[in-house]
């Protein structure tokens, strides 16, 4: 028995040892469909991929800075690129644990906009960079989905509907964390999209909004992972579920499955790639974003996974492009930010949830312990 | 062989035979010493040095201190009734733009902690204040962000003065310092370790409050799942101790099967037969026990989790059960039966006195394993799946408060220990039994 161990341990440490012996350039991100997408978009597209002079790992993790924060602290900082969400984006650049970018040289979009120009917000204007630290990925948003069968007459259209369990009776899924619910019921309570930010970090914007969940007292299902909503909803066990568009895109995209959206009150928040400080390859991974957010690389990702790109340009190419998904059928009725859906959604204020994250899921764990 | 005039025997070179046997065995000491080496600097480095570095953690506070060690000490002469003078400015300000960029962007976290808003106060003031050329800094910093104008803010630094603090602890337990006491005392003076007691404790505002009701789920979960693994896991160890081999074998098989299987596809197998259009609901319609429209929510809830967790750790207790179980001989209960005992009188009298060994092992591995579960109650669990181990991850990830973690992490062990303490007084920790 030891024996065997022994020598399972033997074989597993000299995996580790030749999995990093080949592999000269890192890339992480968060698994699944999503880094398939990456894979795709713009890792095998990448000028040193193609030629064979560099081999790119991709590796999966949970999000967070904590390894970041690990091998940076440690000086053996393994990761060159990591895709990482808007707060941990801006905290990892306060706290100098990824490095700074100079964006003026990136490729500027066809219309004469600079790099950080072709990034725009949720329809009045440029939305840029979040921090100097992070390049543009993807929007992805939390939106309502629901099975047309389930609602044989009305169908629920906006954001108060999915907050109307008289109107439209049953159950509904929603994540185990605060963010995107409370912007979701201010709008449901009468808030525009637009003034929802402002709403929600006035005097008294949390408590409006948790009084607004209310209504949903006893008529939730929690979930935690990403597939499980569509499940919930394909099952019959919700009527309308909270879901990440993507998700719910590939379900209808690639396994034929009928869910409608409610894009009213949309929540939408980033992923953006970045370098860790002290990454060894820094040059190189300083690269390989400039190729990764290119239009044509920005687009080239949609042909896999329904987020929207984040640069404007990209969304250009996919109209010309139509029908764009991989296998033929037209994908911009699925992507959360063409311009009209953008005005009809929040964008998640990451500065406001990074100082506010701690009391306010707190708040709503307490809130979920006594909606039972 | 010599002898002194004391007594001692000597060896034949006059060296004392106790010293020449010392030296020897010091040779022989050394070698198992050195066989021992690598496991003990394993341990220390993989185990004794994580613990004291987690409970070192849970009570530092001295990052900050090092970001504003000048504020800090005008801080202290500070009435807390109204805004501070320029003097404090000035420096908070000196040492803003000064700090390094790291150093205070982590400051910043702590400082967030205590009152959400310094964060992005913080480094919204690093940003603008390179522009701010000469005092006086009162004005000029509020009319940068008017946060730098409410006492709130200033009052909620006092926690932050000593390099030590009880903070994560109390914030572990839904307590916390009250920041609008006027002057906040320095809870451990750090010269003479005095108590004081105007630095008053306050329970979190209601809202708030979760950590106690988790702390009480966990521990709830974690005693019943060791609970139906004893009902459920006694029963099969007993049979797979008493039946013939070849039956035996092939039951074990069936408590190893699980054992051998993915977590996860366990933890998923379980939402489909539990969820309401699941197996377990559809047969039960279709065998006209319940209407369609009364399915129940066996899942996303407290049930779930119980049953989830309950068949992942049952081997944890089968195991240790069968192992001691295997060692019982039969005769025993046969002769407790032959001399007139009833049979349940004889099994409560004679057998379980036996298998206590093994009860104690499965439970407290059971228990162990349960109280710091993750991602079973996370899947399975809806509201309910938000176990302690769920607030660790959550900190130590999203918002990066380790403090908290540390002392999180603590608690769990100081009850993990307190267990075992009232397990060896009751029980004895020599009646434990793995195999």
């Amino acid at each position: 028995m030891i024996k065997t161990i022994k020598v399972a341990l033997l074989a597993l440490i000299g995996l580790a040892f030749t999995a990093t012996a080949y592999a000269d350039f890192t890339f992480v991100s968060w698994g699944g469909a999503y880094t398939m997408s990456q894979q795709k978009g713009y890792i095998d597209t990448w000028g040193p991929v193609k030629n064979g002079t560099t081999k790119v790992s991709v590796e999966n993790y949970n999000g967070g800075l904590g390894e970041v924060k690990a091998q940076v602290e440690s000086g053996n900082v393994t990761w060159d690129v990591v895709d990482i969400l808007p707060v941990d984006a801006i905290n990892g650049c306060d706290e100098g644990l990824l490095e700074e970018l100079d964006f003026s040289s990136w490729e500027k979009a066809p219309n004469g906009d600079s790099f950080l120009e072709s990034i725009p917000d949720n329809g009045t204007g440029v939305g840029g960079t979040i921090s100097p630290c992070a390049a543009p990925q993807i929007w992805w948003t939390y939106v309502i989905i629901y099975d047309p069968k389930a609602f044989p007459e009305k169908k629920p259209k906006k954001m108060k509907d999915f907050f109307d369990v008289k109107k439209f009776p049953g159950k509904r899924g929603v994540h185990t964390w605060p963010q995107a619910v409370l912007e979701m019921a201010l709008v449901a309570d009468g808030v525009k999209p637009s003034k929802v930010n402002e709403v929600l970090q006035g005097e008294g914007g949390p408590d409006r909004a948790f009084a607004k969940l209310e209504d949903l007292k006893g008529h939730v299902v929690h979930w935690s992972a990403g597939a499980q909503p569509l499940e919930l909803v394909s099952s019959g066990e919700v009527v309308m579920s909270i879901v990440y568009n993507g998700r719910a895109g590939a379900a209808i995209l690639s396994e034929g499955a009928s869910f409608d959206y409610v894009w009213e009150g949309q929540v939408l928040d980033g992923d953006w790639i970045a370098i860790p400080k002290g990454s060894k390859n820094k040059a190189e991974a300083i690269e390989f974003l400039k190729h990764a957010t290119t239009c044509a690389s920005q687009a080239e990702q949609a042909r896999y996974i329904t987020y929207g790109p984040m640069r404007s340009c990209g969304l250009d190419v996919i109209k010309k492009g139509e029908p764009w998904f991989h296998n033929g059928i037209a994908v911009l009725p699925h992507m959360p930010n063409t311009k009209k859906r953008l005005k009809k959604s929040i964008l998640t204020d990451p500065v406001w949830w990074a100082d506010h994250n701690a009391e306010l899921k707190e708040q709503w764990a307490a809130w979920m312990a006594g909606n039972k | 062989m010599n002898q002194t005039a004391k007594g001692e025997i000597l060896t034949t070179d006059g060296i004392p035979l106790k010293v020449s046997l010392r030296r020897s065995e010091r040779i022989n000491k050394f070698r198992a010493f050195a066989l021992v080496l690598p496991l003990t600097l394993f341990i220390i480095i993989t185990f004794v040095i994580p613990i004291i570095a987690m409970l070192t953690r849970s009570i530092d506070d001295k990052q900050i201190n090092t970001v504003f060690p000048k504020t800090f000490e005008i801080y202290k002469q500070w009435d807390r009734k109204k805004l501070p003078t320029e003097e404090m400015y000035a420096t908070i300000f000196g040492e803003i733009v000064n700090a390094e960029k790291r150093a205070i962007g982590k400051a910043s976290t702590r400082m967030n902690y205590s009152r959400s808003g310094w964060k992005s106060l913080i480094k919204k003031s690093k940003r603008k204040f390179k522009k701010i050329k000469e005092g006086p800094y009162k004005e000029q910093m509020i009319a940068v962000d008017k946060r730098w104008g409410k006492i709130e803010f200033w009052k909620a630094l006092g926690e932050m003065v000593d390099p030590y603090t009880f903070g994560y602890f109390l914030n572990a337990v839904d307590l916390k310092y009250d920041s609008n006491k006027e002057i906040i005392g320095y809870f451990l003076n750090a010269v003479d370790l005095k108590y004081d007691s105007n630095k008053e404790i306050i329970r979190q505002p209601e809202k708030r409050r979760i950590y106690n009701y988790t702390w009480y789920k966990t521990v709830k979960i974690s005693v019943l799942v060791t609970l139906f693994c004893l009902i459920l896991g006694y029963p099969i160890a007993h049979l797979l101790a008493t039946l013939p081999l070849k039956y035996s074998n092939l039951l074990m098989i069936f408590v190893l099967l699980p054992f051998w299987t993915s977590l996860l596809v366990r933890t998923v197998s379980w939402i489909i037969i539990l969820m309401k259009k699941g197996v377990f609901n559809s047969i039960l319609v279709w065998a006209g026990v319940i209407a369609d429209e009364n399915r129940m929510q066996l899942i996303y809830n407290e049930t779930g989790t119980l049953i989830a967790m309950t068949q992942i750790l049952l081997p944890f207790m089968v195991l240790p059960l069968y192992s001691v179980m295997k060692t019982i001989p039969p005769s025993y209960m046969r002769a407790a039966l032959n001399l007139g005992a009833q049979p349940m009188h004889a099994f409560y009298r004679v057998y379980m006195p036996q298998t206590v060994p093994g009860i104690s092992a499965g439970g407290l591995l059971v228990f162990v394993l349960a109280i710091g579960y993750f991602i079973t109650p996370e899947l399975v669990g809806g509201a309910d799946g938000q176990l302690i181990g769920h607030w660790i991850a959550y900190h130590l990830k999203s918002t990066l408060n380790w403090g908290l973690c540390a002392a999180l992490g603590t608690i769990l062990l100081v009850v993990m220990l307190t267990l075992y303490w009232v397990y060896n007084k009751i029980v004895g920790i020599e009646n434990i039994k793995l195999g």
